[in-house]
């Protein structure tokens, strides 16, 4: 039985004929690749003529990075403000005119029937706590939705002094360490106990007030009021309890100098 | 009619209007929250200026007095002199302000400078340098010449330390340049004495041979009020400073003890408890020791009278009215009296020149087997709130305020000897200013 099939099997691989064509073609298609890989490698390597670049090395011309010297700007997230798109959305629709209450024509009055109106329900009213968005610094530009700071920073006069900017002069940029100071002088004179305890965290209360050449603030104003009087109080206060922010710097040539300060609860 | 009546106001309205936009100024925008940090500054050493064999002596001593200068000033984060670049520039184009301003110095502020030595005169060149802010960095600049000695070298160094102290301390002037008076007992008997705020320059003002006690200085450095024991018992005497001798004083010589004087803040006044009508109580006179009158008169004592020295309106003083010692206020004629301790044992107020804050020494838990012990407090007058400054070292009495409302002086007694300590008005950095004998009752000098 078993040599009998093994008999038969090998007649029948004696009857298959050979596959030819299969591994033709791979060698074929080896070959090919062979010689493509030769072709490229010396176009690549140069023993064919063609134009040269960058000098005597290689391919490549040698470059450095700018960006110590140019401000790249930052990267930003693609802005989904349909505000700012190139292909601005079409007008929207009209609003659908309300639709009116229809009347029953055919329907047939019965008499003494008081009609009750459906009483209305009462809508739960959210009681949202008086929060005061902080107001934001005006001192920056706004341009559609992007933050200030995706600007590039190096046109800006110092970027020093944090939120600390200046309008209409060098002042903040020339003495740094003078706008420090007054941080510093209100940042212990502002006593923050003062304050309710119940004023929304963040709020802002805007002060302006003129430091003469002698150092001593005057003229203190209440800019933006944070809405909180308490606020609004301890700040001016703080102002109010300094004695003097230092001489005006000796290099500064104008008699005053007008601050603008807010105090963050 | 009307109408013509009311155009100069109109006019003159306008005109403030155009005034005021005439007068051009920049304008600061800033606010809170932007942090409160110390100021982070370098002190590097000076560069020796010349040759002269004097210099390298007295540049030492200008380097070590500045650091310690501007370490004790309270408001820097000094960068330590191990962490500084080693070149010491001595002028502004000598500086290469980004190392300054890389790790480790981190500085940002840089103070350097040159120090030379020539034909007996001391020429110190002194900046102080932005260093983050390298198109216009100079915030300061001094120059200095004075005769070459040691004592003129540190003289130097107190000056441009406080200048740089004033510059960036907001306007108020540094203490490096102020004196401290105590009372000694080194030379055998209780004299005042005088030295310099950092415990440098130590010397007697006084040799009367006597006992005096609690020396108080006018406020233009010009007097010394003191108590001494003299063959009328005791009397409030005073020492001029310019004349070097005792000169006289009136009104504090009548019988019954005379204790604790204390000057007005212009100068004018001097109070003091006296116990002439029995008890003691606080009188006024001037300072020529005329005028003199009672401000209170009550059962139990009334002594250390101290002005406030910001509106010279009002007296906080020490009285046992209801027992034990407390710290009241009044107006400066006596009305108004207001109790500011609750409790305990407390003495010696002394009140900050801002006029805000009172410090004293208080036990709060007075009596045998009480725990605590006689401690510096601080109160903020307006809110009666207080703190405790020193905690569990010593017994610790007589605190007097420096001028820029930074510093704290007391007495410290530690087992059998009573030193000077000086600390910074939230109880921090305390150094031990006087090393020999035992010393009592300092008073800062105001400026």
């Amino acid at each position: 039985m078993n040599t009998l099939l093994e008999g038969g099997e090998q007649l029948e691989r004696e009857l298959t004929p050979e596959p030819v064509f299969g591994p033709a073609a791979g060698s074929f298609v080896l070959h090919g690749l062979l010689a493509a890989s030769i072709v490229s490698y010396a176009f690549f390597a140069g023993f064919f003529h063609h134009d040269t670049w960058g000098g005597s090395g290689g391919g490549a011309i040698q470059v450095n990075l700018v960006s110590d010297a140019v401000p790249l700007p930052a990267e930003q997230k693609p802005n989904d403000n349909v505000l700012a798109t190139e292909t601005p959305s079409p007008a929207p629709a009209p609003p659908a005119p309300k639709a009116q209450e229809t009347v029953d024509t055919t329907a047939i009055p019965i008499p003494g029937k008081v009609e009750q109106k459906p009483k209305p329900v009462p809508v739960p009213v959210q009681k949202t706590p008086v929060h005061q968005p902080p107001p934001k610094p005006e001192n920056r530009a706004t341009y559609g939705e992007q933050a200030a700071t995706a600007m590039p920073r190096a046109i800006s006069p110092s970027a020093s002094n944090g939120p600390t900017s200046i309008n209409g002069g060098d002042f903040g940029s020339k003495f740094p360490w003078y706008v420090d100071g007054i941080n510093r002088k209100m940042g212990t004179s502002w006593y923050k106990p003062e304050v309710d305890p119940r004023t929304p965290k963040g709020s802002r209360v805007f002060l302006i007030f003129t430091i003469h050449k002698d150092g001593s603030p005057s003229d203190v104003q209440l800019d933006r009021s944070s809405g909180s009087p308490t606020l609004d109080r301890s700040c001016q206060r703080g102002v109010q309890r300094v004695d003097t922010f230092g001489p005006l710097p000796a290099a500064y040539n104008q008699s005053t100098l007008k601050v603008s300060y807010y105090c963050e609860y | 009619m009307k109408a013509y009546r009311y155009l100069p106001l109109t006019l003159l309205v306008t005109l403030g209007f155009t005034a005021a936009r005439l007068d051009a100024q920049d304008w600061v925008r800033t606010g809170t929250n932007l942090g409160n940090d110390k100021i982070r500054l370098a002190a590097a050493d000076f560069k020796a200026g010349s040759a002269d064999p004097q210099t390298p002596q007295l540049k030492a001593t200008f380097d070590a007095t500045l650091y310690s200068d501007l370490g004790a000033a309270g408001i820097f984060d000094l960068v330590s002199k191990s962490m500084s670049p080693q070149a010491s520039p001595g002028a502004p184009g000598e500086i290469n302000l980004p190392q300054w301003a890389a790790a480790p110095a981190n500085a940002s502020m840089v103070a350097f400078g040159s120090l030379a030595a020539a034909n007996g005169r001391l020429s110190v060149n002194g900046y102080l340098d932005d260093a983050r802010n390298t198109s216009s960095p100079q915030v300061l600049a001094k120059q200095y010449n004075e005769a070459a000695s040691e004592e003129m070298a540190r003289t130097i160094a107190h000056r441009f330390a406080d200048e740089i102290i004033s510059r960036l301390g907001g306007g108020i002037n540094g203490v490096a340049e102020t004196k401290i008076y105590f009372v000694s007992s080194r030379s055998g008997t209780k004299e005042i004495w005088v030295m310099d705020y950092d415990g440098q320059n130590q010397h007697p003002v006084t040799h009367l041979g006597t006992v005096s006690v609690s020396p108080r200085i006018s406020p233009d450095n010009s007097r010394l009020a003191f108590a001494s024991l003299g063959k009328d018992g005791w009397a409030i005497r005073m020492f001029s400073m310019d004349l070097n001798r005792l000169v006289s004083f009136p009104a504090g010589t009548a019988g019954g003890g005379n204790f604790s004087p204390a000057w007005s803040a212009d100068g004018a006044k001097i109070a003091f408890s006296s116990s002439r009508s029995g008890d003691p109580e606080i009188w006024v006179a001037d300072a020529s020791g005329g005028n003199l009158r009672k401000l209170t008169s009550f059962r139990g004592p009334d002594i250390a009278p101290v002005w406030n020295p910001r509106t010279n309106a009002q007296i906080a003083w020490v009285s046992g009215r209801t027992g034990l010692p407390q710290i009241y206020t009044m107006d400066q004629d006596g009305a108004n009296i207001q109790r500011l301790t609750d409790g305990g044992y407390a003495i010696s107020p002394s009140w900050a020149p801002n006029g805000k804050f009172l410090t004293f020494s208080w036990n709060r838990k007075y009596g045998p087997g009480a725990p605590g012990g006689q401690d510096i407090y601080f109160m903020d007058i307006a809110s009666l709130r207080w703190i405790q400054l020193t905690h569990s070292a010593g017994s610790n009495d007589y605190p007097s305020w420096a001028p820029d409302n930074r510093h704290i002086v007391f007495e410290r007694t530690l087992g059998r000897h009573t030193e000077i300590w000086s600390m910074l008005a939230d109880g921090t950095d305390q150094r031990q200013l006087t090393h020999s004998g035992n010393n009592f009752m300092p008073n800062w000098s105001w400026k």
